[in-house]
């Protein structure tokens, strides 16, 4: 294309070829816009299909449950968002209509389970100040379910905790140590807490001394932290142990047994 | 758990015969030391409370001793009960591994002990035998009125009323054999027809070893 115009008529087949690819350009943008929302809706469509056709294994199969879960994550919608949160937004199609199609079933299935991890922590909320390994969560549902129902997984758990969320902020996860917690009441640990209860998870216990010596604290930083626990109601007191008192996690109440039984994997 | 106990033939109560099979709290060593925390405290009352409640229901205790061996009443093996001559089968049951768990050596104090019956008698489930605070204590797994309404039921169930029958016969005779309250401690059934007494669905009668019934 000649780019050397020469008089007037030049700047009108500038006008022209401007004004050509402004419109050319347009109608490119447009027929990629629709081809993207044709691609959207199949997809979503697809994904309704899919989530209609596998509803049941969704409900009943917790690998399966797991995948989808994570699959809809990575693609940007939100299987949990609830139906009455202000979804739609952004083209997605929101929690609305996943609440609609499949929705029912699924978000039904964690706010379920979601009343019952609140059941669980308040029922030992006693016995061990409010906060619970996710594992002993998972155990007791499980226990308590009937025959034949369908399993459950701690990614579960965590996203039924998750579906919480809007009630507030009492319930929410926390990490000790390398194992996640389940925290009932609005409260935070302090670095020294956090350390002592993971210190608590290799034996069971602490001692003041112990946690003079493997962590290097002064006695009073020690004996600060373990009261406490001790107050808040996550340790319990051993004073029959010989020289120094103990404190337990009560998490070892249910250890044990797990060691009698032996913590193999049920395959 | 399986129960690699012998099973005796004859199916009655025959929960005396396997061991109690003890909580994952018995073997948590703290749980034998009064909790400080008010909290934690409440907490562990309720788990004692169940762990003794449950203890004696497994083994038919009817009257714990505190400081250890338990006097337990109890005719519920079938074999006695059939040809036992008169007197109520005195059983001795050491229970002193209810408060004190030898394996991880830890003991709960006499102090703390009352305290965990202190919390039963609140809730209905404990009473000092002579009141005060002696060393024997009921321990109600199922309290005089339940028992009461057992009696009651079995009496309405086998068309008995009207009938006149001893306290013996009603606990330790042929015709009960299989009924919960077979084998019931006499001084608990006495308080369990007491009840039926007061509601004018029985009237007790006779001498102290040789009391009698109608039920109404």
């Amino acid at each position: 294309m000649s780019r050397k115009g020469v008089g007037l008529a030049a700047f009108d087949r500038s006008r022209l070829t401007s004004a050509q690819y402004a419109s050319h350009g347009s109608s490119l943008r447009s027929a990629n816009a629709a081809a993207l929302e044709t691609q959207l809706a199949v997809f979503r469509s697809l994904l309704h299909q899919f989530a209609a056709t596998h509803a049941k294994d969704i409900r009943s199969n917790p690998t399966f449950r797991a995948q989808f879960a994570r699959m809809c994550a990575a693609i940007g919608v939100d299987p949990l968002a609830s139906s009455t949160s202000t979804g739609g937004g952004e083209g997605k199609g929101g929690g609305s209509i996943w609440a609609q199609l499949l929705g029912r079933s699924v978000n039904d299935f964690y706010f379920e389970l979601a009343v019952r991890v609140v059941e669980v922590c308040s029922e030992t909320r006693g016995e061990n100040g409010g906060l619970i390994e996710l594992r002993k969560v998972r155990e007791r549902i499980m226990s308590n379910r009937v025959e034949g129902a369908s399993e459950i997984t701690e990614d579960d758990i965590l996203r039924a905790v998750g579906t919480l969320k809007p009630l507030g902020s009492a319930y929410s996860i926390i990490r000790v140590g390398s194992k996640p917690y389940i925290r009932s009441v609005p409260k935070e640990l302090n670095t020294d807490q956090s350390a002592v209860l993971e210190a608590a998870q290799v034996l069971g216990y602490v001692s003041v001394s112990m946690l003079m010596v493997n962590l290097r604290w002064a006695r009073a930083r020690a004996q600060t932290a373990i009261e406490d626990l001790v107050g808040e109601g996550m340790l319990w007191v051993d004073k029959q142990s010989g020289d120094e008192w103990e404190y337990w996690s009560p998490g070892f109440m249910l250890d044990e047994d797990q060691q009698h039984f032996g913590g193999e994997t049920p395959s | 758990m399986s129960n690699p106990t012998p099973t005796p033939p004859p199916p009655t109560s025959s929960s005396s015969t396997t061991s109690f099979p003890f909580p994952r709290e018995y073997s948590f060593p703290p749980f034998f030391t009064r909790q400080t925390n008010l909290t934690t405290h409440h907490a562990q009352l309720v788990k004692w409370a169940a762990l003794v409640v449950a203890y004696c229901r497994h083994y038919r205790i009817f009257k714990l001793a505190l400081s250890g061996t338990g006097t337990v009443a109890t005719n519920t093996t079938t074999s006695i009960t059939t040809t036992a001559g008169g007197d109520q089968q005195q059983q001795q049951r050491d229970t002193t591994e209810l408060f004190h768990n030898r394996r991880i050596n830890r003991r709960l104090s006499l102090a703390d002990i009352r305290e965990v019956i202190d919390f039963l008698r609140k809730d209905g489930r404990a009473e000092y035998v002579n009141g005060g605070g002696g060393d024997l204590v009921w321990i109600y797994w199922r309290t005089p009125e339940e028992w009461a309404a057992l009696v009651e039921a079995w009496v309405e169930a086998t068309g008995q009323r009207g009938s006149v029958m001893t306290l013996y016969e009603l606990v330790e005779g042929d015709a009960t054999l299989g009924e919960e309250f077979h084998g019931l401690d006499q001084d608990l059934l006495l308080k369990a027809l007491n009840v039926l007494v007061k509601r004018g669905k029985a009237q007790i009668f006779g001498q102290e070893d040789s009391r009698g019934v109608k039920f109404f």
